[in-house]
């Protein structure tokens, strides 16, 4: 080693290029993965005008409402929802790996804290429905 | 019968001869009991004996023998040529790491970077010799053995395209590392430790592509071993902001 720390020989340095993320399946899911978290942003976004709209008073809802009822709106609508669920797919997943619980001495399998995720998404799914449909 | 042959495309860096990489293409006898790594002693002993890489134990746990093997990092001692034949073989120095010579990458900051998150059993106090031996129990021993099975092949280094984006980042094996001490009963180096991995170029550095998981020839799981020490380091944190005695800065 050198004063500098630097090698004392020659090396070859290999600049990544920009476009790694296209280059192998796992890589592109990855990029998917982050790609599909500004739809959630947009989700959020559009949760926040809503309530904005509510704020404004009974006028303005209605008119936030017909807004998102256009056809260009549940277009929009059904590919946040795509992309969000994707989105949420990916991070169920990644949660086994990083979670590890352990029960009566024994660590609880992958498979089943994400089978605990998936019932636990849809009984608040479940829960949110029955509250917007009965009341 | 004709005898079966296989093409290799092997990366060559001598910059004594010229100043960028090229390939050379070889073709050797095929076996289907033949991994890269004897092809690569093949070529080196009867087509072209400046050809250089390191290699040592041929079964898997020296670690010295990463290459990229059509693009991905793998062991070459464990690889075997049937696995792509008759297709011709790309072979190339390890990703992410400046190349030294043909295959051989230099290894300097990989080791700087082991030797920062003091990979070894910390005592605030040793007790002394006559008190015996640190005693575990097996589920104990459970909770960082996975982490211990690492033998510093690099492969979860040439597969993290963060550490191509930034050179500094501690990376996936030393993270790993650094946890399975944090996890072991015997020591108490924890706050250490995370002073050392929870910086920018750290575990914040990680962006969770997991392929240092999927690539580790020894299961390591360094993703996981990662986001781990993340929770371990929120915790802390919130420990510490919340209650007098609590947790760690």
């Amino acid at each position: 080693m050198k004063e500098d720390g630097g090698p004392r020989y020659p090396v070859l340095v290999r600049t990544p290029s920009r476009t790694w993320w296209l280059r192998a399946g796992p890589y592109r899911r990855f990029a998917a993965r982050e790609i599909t978290s500004m739809f959630a942003a947009l989700f959020s976004a559009l949760l926040i005008a809503f309530l904005f709209a509510l704020s404004l008073g009974p006028h303005a809802y209605g008119r936030f409402l017909s807004f998102l009822g256009s056809t260009g709106m549940l277009a929009a609508s059904s590919l946040i929802l795509a992309a969000v669920l994707y989105h949420m797919a990916t991070w169920f997943r990644l949660t086994t790996h990083i979670v590890v619980i352990r029960l009566g001495g024994r660590t609880v399998p992958r498979n089943a804290i994400l089978a605990a995720l998936v019932v636990a998404w849809l009984a608040v799914s479940a829960a949110v429905a029955y509250f917007l449909i009965w009341f | 019968m004709a005898e079966r042959t296989i093409s290799l495309k092997v990366a060559r860096y001598r910059p004594e001869h010229r100043p960028d990489q090229y390939f050379d293409e070889f073709d050797i006898p095929y076996r289907e009991d033949m991994v890269i790594l004897d092809a690569l002693n093949h070529i080196k002993d009867e087509l072209d004996g400046s050809l250089s890489y390191r290699w040592s134990c041929r079964m898997g746990v020296c670690g010295s023998c990463g290459m990229m093997v059509n693009y991905k990092p793998r062991l070459t001692c464990s690889t075997f040529l049937r696995e792509f034949y008759p297709k011709p073989i790309v072979v190339e120095p390890l990703e992410n790491f400046p190349v030294v010579r043909d295959l051989v990458v230099d290894m300097t900051s990989f080791m700087q970077k082991l030797q920062s998150v003091k990979p070894w059993i910390i005592r605030h106090v040793d007790p002394p010799m006559e008190a015996g031996e640190y005693l575990q129990t097996p589920a104990e021993v459970e909770q960082y053995k996975g982490f211990s099975m690492c033998i510093n092949c690099m492969l979860c280094y040439a597969a993290c395209p963060v550490v191509g984006r930034d050179p500094d980042f501690l990376g996936p094996a030393v993270i790993a590392l650094a946890h399975r001490y944090n996890m072991d009963s015997r020591d108490q180096g924890e706050a250490e430790r995370q002073r050392a991995i929870a910086v920018d170029w750290g575990i914040w550095d990680c962006t969770f592509i997991g392929e240092c998981s999927v690539v580790c020839p020894k299961d390591v799981d360094p993703a996981a071993a990662i986001q781990r020490e993340k929770v371990a380091k929120t915790t802390n944190t919130m420990l510490s902001m919340l209650l007098p005695f609590g947790g760690h800065e």
